[in-house]
């Protein structure tokens, strides 16, 4: 159920990735759809499930943006990992808490991508913080809202932890 | 044997180190095909094939709309086009009307004045406000009178032939008796033999030609002018055409007349100052 949840929210985000770079071409600056999902996703405590969603998720971004290919699939890994790291061991939820993990997520992924360009490439993100802000405010707020929206509509925690992983 | 609790947790992070490594590995590469050329691997394309659906989507459903958003403003911005364009054609329309009606006005006028000038003597214009053609006694009312110089009996003609006479005068008004009342009377010529007669209204819409012999040459279709015998009206007028010639029951002829002028169509009318025969010279005419 998890994993369809997952399929449908990639579906939803890449649709939102296309529409936006079709309507609005540098929305994908100020705000990260990929990340919400995979934090939705990692926040259930699954560490293995966490950096496969990572993976795919981020080589989906990757494929359909001009970005190194993997760039995106590395960041959101580490993302991943560290929302699921934190959940398996302390048991997070309310949208304040989604909330927390979701901010964090951004700024880890927007500094593990400025280092890889880095080291990479040897280039240099224009105005890195101000970019930074901006996509951390309104990934954040657009975040909560789906959160809350799931929890009005589902009619049940969207976060799925009740089984913590024992092993793989 | 179970493994300890604190070996488990070790074993994601291990693959979680992995999976990092391959995806350095696959950024790497990645990086050295763009230097190389090639802008996408094909684990790339693999990706991009799986899921491009969505994208495909995305663009033919936004394009739909994008087409009928834009098809909906064309279609608004069409109708308001044809509501302005009707109403510059209902415009135009109007204005053409009234061109079309000066157009008219000028060649009428022209024709008049062109006609006016054909007299010696003095003329003037004047239009006709009143028309009273349906009872016996035929007369139209005209909008000048003394004060412009419009005297009783001054000739009253248009482009087409002879009207009447003046009949009486007020200062800014004057009235004339119609060539087809049956009190009028109009000394007459027939162009083609120059026999001369009297016309008079027969009270309908036409009039007759008296006093012509039996013996005269007059047909059907033969032009009646002014005789200008009768001191008021100039030679040469047109008054009409013979419809009918005919013996008559003494010893004239029974001559019909159609007058030249259409009496209910008439607008403006030059009004001929006619030469008045002194007092002296009329006491002593037969």
């Amino acid at each position: 159920m998890r994993w369809l949840r997952f399929v449908i929210g990639l579906l939803i985000a890449l649709t939102l990735h296309s529409l936006l770079d079709s309507f609005f071409p540098n929305a994908l600056a100020f705000f990260n759809p990929y990340v919400i999902l995979v934090v939705y996703y990692s926040m259930g405590g699954n560490i293995l499930g966490a950096i496969i969603a990572g993976v795919i998720a981020g080589l989906v971004q990757d494929a359909f943006s001009g970005a190194i290919f993997g760039l995106h699939a590395f960041s959101l890994t580490v993302c991943a990992y560290a929302v699921a790291y934190v959940n398996s061991r302390l048991v997070l939820r309310g949208t304040l808490a989604f909330g927390a993990c979701l901010g964090g997520a951004v700024v880890v992924n927007e500094l593990v991508i400025y280092i890889l360009i880095n080291v990479l490439l040897k280039q240099k993100i224009e105005m890195f913080e101000q970019g930074l802000i901006v996509k951390t405010i309104f990934t954040l707020l657009f975040g909560m809202l789906v959160y809350q929206l799931l929890l009005l509509f589902l009619r049940e925690e969207p976060i799925d932890a009740t089984q913590r992983p024992t092993g793989w | 044997m179970a493994a300890p609790a604190d070996v488990i947790p070790r074993r994601p992070t291990l693959l979680f180190v992995v999976v990092l490594a391959l995806l350095f590995v696959l950024m790497s590469l990645s990086t050295r095909t763009r230097y190389i050329g090639e802008t996408r691997t094909m684990f790339e394309r693999t990706v991009m094939m799986i899921f491009s659906p969505v994208p495909k989507l995305v663009n033919w459903v936004g394009g739909a709309a994008s087409d009928m958003y834009h098809g909906y403003l064309d279609m608004r911005r069409s109708v308001a086009e044809n509501n302005e364009l009707h109403r510059k054609v209902a415009d135009l329309a109007t204005e053409n009307l009234k061109l079309r009606q000066s157009e008219t006005d000028l060649r009428r006028l022209r024709s008049l004045l062109g006609y006016s000038e054909e007299f010696a003597m003095q003329t003037s214009m004047a239009e006709a406000i009143m028309l009273d053609t349906s009872s016996r006694f035929k007369s139209i009312i005209l909008d000048r009178g003394s004060n412009a110089g419009v005297d009783v009996n001054d000739a009253v003609v248009n482009a087409n032939g002879l009207i009447g006479r003046v009949v009486l005068t007020t200062k800014d008004m004057s009235k004339v008796q119609l060539v087809i009342d049956s009190n009028s009377s109009v000394g007459a010529l027939v162009e083609r033999t120059r026999r001369q007669g009297v016309i008079r209204g027969d009270g309908g819409t036409g009039a007759q030609l008296y006093d012509v012999p039996s013996l005269a040459d007059v047909q059907a279709g033969d032009t009646v002018l002014t005789a200008g015998i009768d001191g008021i009206y100039p030679k040469g007028i047109p008054i009409g055409t013979v419809t009918k010639a005919e013996k008559g029951q003494e010893l004239f002829k029974l001559i019909r007349i159609k007058p030249a002028v259409d009496f209910s169509t008439v607008e403006e009318v030059i009004i001929i100052h006619t030469r008045k025969i002194p007092n002296a010279i009329v006491r002593y005419a037969p």
